[in-house]
């Protein structure tokens, strides 16, 4: 207890913090169970999708079996397909794990790269108001009139049709998003006594933002992406599907399933094994985004700080 | 209250405005125009002297101020402008294409209350029951299977095992409503379990903390019918929140049916901007996206004027 001014100013050793988190974690768990189990399960995709190379039998774009092989078939050489082949005879769930690596590459980076812009704008436009955040403001309800994806299509109509512009024309959706968010939570900050009391000894405007305000943004940013990257995966499926997202031959879950509707009686498989994957890492990741939320709701805090 | 939606009603003009000129630019960055599109789907004419002239008769050789001033001349004029991909104009190529649209949009609306409204009031009502659990657990995995698979799913579970298909042909609703609405229930049914997924979700909290108001433990306590004090007490004042999604739910129903219509092949304005988009023209991507942008604005003022009607104390500045 005496030590504990001298061990704020040095901060806690890292066997403090690891404990720390350690009692974070738990807490985590044991007060949302189902955020803990979809984090688990999208913890588990990512790192399959990641070892992709390594957990995968077969390469994905090799033909390895005839075609539509349905579920627990055989390949070429006699070897077990736990979800048969597709309309080419490439192995399904070889071609769900490389197309993990790409849906959920796409559903994580594109919400936290446009979050992260978000954020920074937002805090930008709060703290310096004027004539920038007026003309911000008005230009983010302008692109808040059209829906999510007529955006992502109209971006990437316009740059074409690639994993890059993909990314990024649905991390400029969260970055629309959450330039709104950020910036009344930031309003109120503005306002706080901590940032009137470092303009008083006269830090920066840089060292307010950058050392008070994004810090205490974080939660919200944080939760903003967790929130968002269900939305990204179903955004990215969803336009692979209409074929105006990533192109075949490089495999994605929604791109697999876009030739699936044709080919019904052949193989029923490959319309229902893609979908299966994207429904449980949005229910994953829903689950994950709801408790994150719960545990990090700036309004929820200070009520039971200990 | 008039001059409040005729203030509303100007802003739409600024607003599309800026949007017009975002979305112009944009579009700029489209490699290979119609131009080349165009004479690329005829076999014999792909020369650069006939792409340049077709250029050059539509104005894309032009600075690009001189395109933006021509454009924003055609806008005010209401002109959408002319698509050659299509060899229509925009605003005749997308009015048919309304009708499909709206009418799926309002039979979604339509299952989405259908569902939503008891599914909120009872799981509110008996809150932890095994009822309460099981829309929970229904509305989660709603909001998580991807509308177009649910799709897919559905017709390929209807073409195997019942052997029926939904009929290819469109059909006005007015003209044969059996036939019409056999194409219609499926993507209406799925679009409209999905709104439902969270608005039930939403009617339910809402109706949590209304039931726990004092003036609903009044109306219980005059000895008021049940179906009064739950309808007309309760209901009411948690919908006004509810009012404040239908703008989402809007956002959400154009999305879902730009993939329904792909999947269930309804000609409507999702599958023509999807069309549009594989042409790459920018013209109709241009007007439809414009269009889309009124339909939203005039959308949420609607709503916001649907709040006095709900709640009289609300006033307009």
């Amino acid at each position: 207890m005496e030590s504990s001014i001298e061990e704020r100013r040095h901060g806690a050793g890292w066997q403090d913090r690891l404990t720390g988190a350690r009692i974070g974690l738990w807490r985590f768990c044991r007060q949302n169970p189902a955020g803990a189990v979809g984090g688990a399960i999208m913890l588990l995709m990512v790192a399959l999708a990641a070892l992709a190379p390594v957990v995968a039998p077969f390469d994905a774009a090799k033909f390895v079996a005839s075609r539509y092989e349905g579920l627990f078939g055989e390949a070429k050489g006699g070897e077990f397909l736990l979800f048969g082949s597709d309309h080419l005879g490439r192995d399904e769930l070889s071609r769900l794990l490389y197309g993990g690596r790409v849906s959920l590459m796409v559903g994580f980076s594109a919400p936290l790269i446009g979050v992260a812009i978000g954020t920074l704008i937002g805090i930008v436009s709060a703290y310096y108001g004027k004539i920038f955040d007026i003309l911000l403001q008005r230009l983010v309800d302008t692109m808040l009139v059209l829906p999510g994806l007529v955006i992502v299509i109209v971006v990437a109509t316009a740059f074409g049709f690639t994993m890059t512009v993909v990314i990024c024309a649905l991390a400029l959706f969260s970055t629309i998003g959450s330039i709104r968010v950020v910036r009344s939570h930031v309003l109120s900050l503005r306002e706080a006594q901590f940032v009137e009391a470092q303009r008083a000894i006269g830090s920066s405007s840089l060292r307010i933002i950058l050392v008070h305000l994004v810090p205490n943004t974080l939660p919200v940013s944080i939760v903003l992406v967790a929130v968002g990257i269900s939305g990204a995966i179903v955004a990215e499926a969803q336009l692979s599907f209409l074929g105006i997202g990533i192109k075949p031959p490089t495999p994605s879950w929604g791109n697999m399933l876009s030739g699936a509707q044709a080919v019904f009686d052949l193989g029923p498989h490959l319309a229902i094994m893609p979908g299966i994957m994207i429904s449980i890492a949005v229910l994953a990741m829903n689950l994950f985004g709801d408790a994150v939320r719960d545990a990090l709701d700036p309004r929820l805090r200070g009520r039971g700080e200990e | 209250m008039q001059g409040y939606i005729i203030r509303r009603l100007l802003l739409i003009i600024p607003t599309l405005f800026l949007l017009g000129t975002i979305l112009f630019l944009m579009l700029q960055f489209i490699p290979g125009d119609v131009a080349s599109t165009l004479l690329a789907s005829e076999e014999n004419a792909a020369s650069p002297e006939a792409i340049a002239e077709l250029r050059e008769e539509l104005g894309l050789s032009d600075p690009l101020y001189v395109q933006y001033v021509r454009w924003l001349a055609k806008m005010a004029r209401g002109d959408l402008g002319y698509s050659v991909y299509f060899n229509q104009s925009v605003w005749q190529a997308i009015k048919p294409k309304i009708d499909v649209t709206v009418t799926l949009a309002i039979l979604g609306v339509a299952v989405a209350i259908a569902i939503s409204i008891p599914a909120g009031i009872f799981s509110a009502l008996f809150r932890g029951s095994a009822f309460d659990q099981a829309v929970r657990a229904v509305s989660a995995i709603g909001m998580a299977v991807p509308a177009f698979w649910l799709g897919i799913i559905i017709l390929l579970v209807l073409a195997r095992y019942v052997g029926w298909a939904p009929p290819a042909q469109h059909v006005d609703l007015w003209e044969d409503p059996v036939k019409s609405l056999q194409r219609f229930m499926f993507p209406a049914l799925i679009l409209g379990f999905r709104s439902a997924a969270v608005i039930s979700r939403m009617i339910r909290s809402m109706m949590l903390e209304v039931l726990s108001e004092d003036y609903v433990r009044t109306a219980w306590s005059k000895g008021l019918l049940p179906r009064v004090v739950i309808v007309r007490h309760a209901l009411r004042n948690a919908l006004l929140p509810v009012v404040t999604m239908l703008g989402m739910l809007f956002a959400s129903l154009i999305d879902g049916a730009v993939v329904l219509e792909t999947v269930f092949n309804l000609p409507g304005i999702g599958l023509h901007l999807i069309e549009s988009v594989r042409g790459r023209d920018a013209v109709m991507v241009l007007g439809m996206v414009l269009l889309i942008g009124v339909f939203m604005m005039i959308w949420i003022l609607l709503i916001d004027l649907s709040y006095k009607v709900l709640d009289p104390r609300v006033t307009y500045e």
